[in-house]
């Protein structure tokens, strides 16, 4: 019985089919790069380096019409350009001709294409030497240095019970986030769950929910559950546990990701199912790695938790926030250095730990 | 026929043909060992046997079953009777030998007692007594990963014989080894093979240790069968068509 229809060609032509597919997906791949490239080229030059450099405009020029005809003019570009095999794409995607042309556009292309980047970035950020030196700003920052290097403790007692909030919410913030984290990591390694179709959209979909959880900050979290829940301690516990939960599934399906093969390939070998598989041979390899992100996702919760504090999460950070409103910087340095103090505790406590533990 | 392999082939995704129409068959008792270059198939042939890989088209039989497409439950059976051990040992490292040894039982006990690593006393008394075949019975207590290489694939032989194998796979079990320990290892092959009566089927690299060990060789070469026979009739044009023109026999002791 021949199941693959393919198995009755000779191998040597059956690899050479499958190379002639890809390298055609590829070229498809290539032109949209390309076509990509070529209009981020011309926009970048004509807007950020003519418009606003060469020109000096404060308010760019806008239409519709020209990036639609700058795009057209792209597509046509991009699109020969791939087509003759010789553009950056196709050297990238490994289906370029070897030859002068090829090594020149490369070359040449690659290298505008950074140099563009970061001379538009540097106008985009308004680098300015002058404003770093002016005497008027180094005085003012003098004052602030002066201030914070002369900390005010009448207010110790307030800001140790403060701190005292924030590494509470940190912690509670890490424990709860443990039991989803976990049931969560196993569906979303790719090496338990591509094996079948619906498992693998599970995956998929898990995947891009947490993607999308972890790409909004805990700042922005804090935000949302300060409205939600009201301002306080437990908003800003509830922010850091929401991103504790999306970044530390990651963390961990990925460690899920890097066990070792041998070991779960031995267990499935002696007849065990699935969950038994699971439970014997990838849960062993992994409580430890597990463990040790854990205690660090504490160290850097305890640092987040300060800067929740700044928009309302509770903790040392909300009375950052009021002290600096005041510009009471005597009482706002005693606060950093508190809190310095803290994170470089926590810093080498959670590395002390992880070190035993390996 | 313990176990019958007719037309095997084997076309991984990446295009490789690993395995060219293989077939041969393997009587209950036998002491299989399978030769042949790094790349010649053999660990293919070997995971095809127990299904670890499908194979593309062919069948395998074992006690008369057809087992080359199964699946689930029926495949999970079949894996339970055939033990294997492999060149990296494959244990659990920071478990104890003895639980190393109890998850050769997995296949044939209840999940939620697996879980909760409830095992009778039974299956305790059977793991210790596999851990004295192989001569390592006071390590039980001790981390995997504090033995050494020698110890570690004897305690993958003891956690195959928790099967209570009809059929044991060895995929170059002593290539990780330094001579004196392979032998060793080796003899526990070997004793497993003629006490219990378990056909073993072996990868080897070495021809002084088929010499000594096998019943039959297979010679495998770009997943072919190119040899099949006593080991005594290798002789000098056989070695160097099976390893190509410019090997040399390598003697290990």
């Amino acid at each position: 019985m021949i199941l693959d229809p393919e198995l009755e060609l000779h191998p040597q032509k059956l690899i050479a089919n499958r190379k002639r597919k890809a390298d055609k997906f590829n070229l498809y791949k290539a032109i949209f790069l390309d076509i990509f490239f070529v209009f981020y080229f011309i926009l970048v030059v004509q807007r950020a380096i003519y418009y606003k450099f060469i020109l000096n405009l404060s308010d760019l020029p806008f239409s519709w019409n020209e990036i639609l005809s700058i795009f057209i003019g792209s597509v046509i570009i991009g699109t020969f350009w791939a087509l003759s095999k010789t553009s950056l794409s196709c050297k990238l995607l490994g289906i370029a001709k070897d030859n002068k042309t090829t090594k020149w556009t490369v070359e040449i292309f690659g290298w505008s294409l950074f140099n563009i980047t970061f001379i538009a970035g540097w106008i985009v950020t308004k680098i300015s030497i002058v404003g770093l030196f002016s005497s008027e700003g180094i005085a003012g920052a003098e004052r602030l240095f002066g201030a914070m290097f002369t900390p005010q403790f009448r207010i110790f007692d307030d800001a140790l019970f403060a701190m005292i909030e924030t590494i509470y919410i940190a912690l509670i913030a890490t424990l709860i986030s443990i039991p989803p984290t976990l049931v969560l990591s196993f569906f979303t390694a790719r090496n338990l769950m591509k094996d079948n179709k619906i498992s693998f959209a599970v995956y998929y979909v898990l995947r891009i929910i947490l993607n999308f959880i972890r790409s909004i900050e805990p700042l922005i979290w804090a935000i949302i559950f300060s409205v939600w829940v009201g301002i306080g301690p437990f908003a800003g516990m509830i922010a850091l546990l929401v991103h504790t939960i999306a970044s530390n599934a990651k963390l961990y399906s990925e460690a899920i990701e890097g066990i070792e093969q041998g070991p779960v390939e031995a267990i499935s070998a002696t007849g065990a199912n699935k969950i038994q598989v699971v439970w014997h041979g990838v849960v062993p390899q992994i409580v430890l790695p597990f463990l040790s992100f854990t205690i660090y996702r504490w160290d850097i919760n305890v640092r987040m938790a300060t800067i929740i504090g700044l928009v309302g999460g509770g903790g040392i950070g909300t009375m950052l926030m009021q002290y600096q409103g005041l510009a009471r910087w005597h009482e706002v340095g005693l606060i950093i250095i508190m809190i310095a103090f803290v994170v470089w505790i926590m810093d080498y406590v959670s590395a002390k730990i992880r070190e035993a533990i390996y | 026929m313990l176990l019958e392999i007719q037309n095997l082939h084997k076309i991984y995704n990446n295009g490789t043909h690993a395995l060219k129409g293989i077939s041969f068959g393997v009587k209950e008792g036998e002491f299989l060992v399978v030769i042949g270059l790094s790349g010649s198939g053999k660990s293919t042939l070997l995971r095809c046997i127990n299904r670890l890989i499908e194979p593309t088209s062919g069948t395998v039989r074992f006690l008369g079953k057809d087992i080359t497409h199964i699946k689930g439950e029926e495949l999970r059976k079949i894996k339970a009777q055939i033990g294997m051990v492999f060149q990296q040992f494959n244990l659990i490292k920071r478990r104890s030998v003895l639980s190393n040894v109890l998850n050769g039982k997995l296949g044939s006990l209840s999940t939620f007692d697996t879980i909760l690593e409830k095992y009778s006393d039974e299956v305790y008394k059977e793991a210790y007594k596999c851990l004295e075949t192989v001569g390592i019975s006071e390590k039980a207590k001790v981390r995997a990963d504090s033995l050494s290489g020698g110890q570690q694939q004897r305690v993958a032989i003891a956690r195959s014989l928790m099967q209570s194998p009809k059929l044991l796979l060895a995929d170059e079990p002593v290539a990780s080894l330094d001579p004196a320990t392979s032998n060793s290892v080796m003899q526990y092959f070997e004793k497993v093979n003629k006490e219990f009566g378990t056909t073993v089927i072996c990868n080897l690299h070495f021809l002084s240790l088929v010499r000594r060990y096998a019943t039959r060789v297979i010679a495998l070469k770009a997943g072919e069968i190119i040899y099949q026979g006593a080991p005594s009739d290798i002789n000098e044009t056989w070695f160097r068509t099976i390893y190509g023109e410019e090997a040399e026999e390598v003697e290990i002791r």
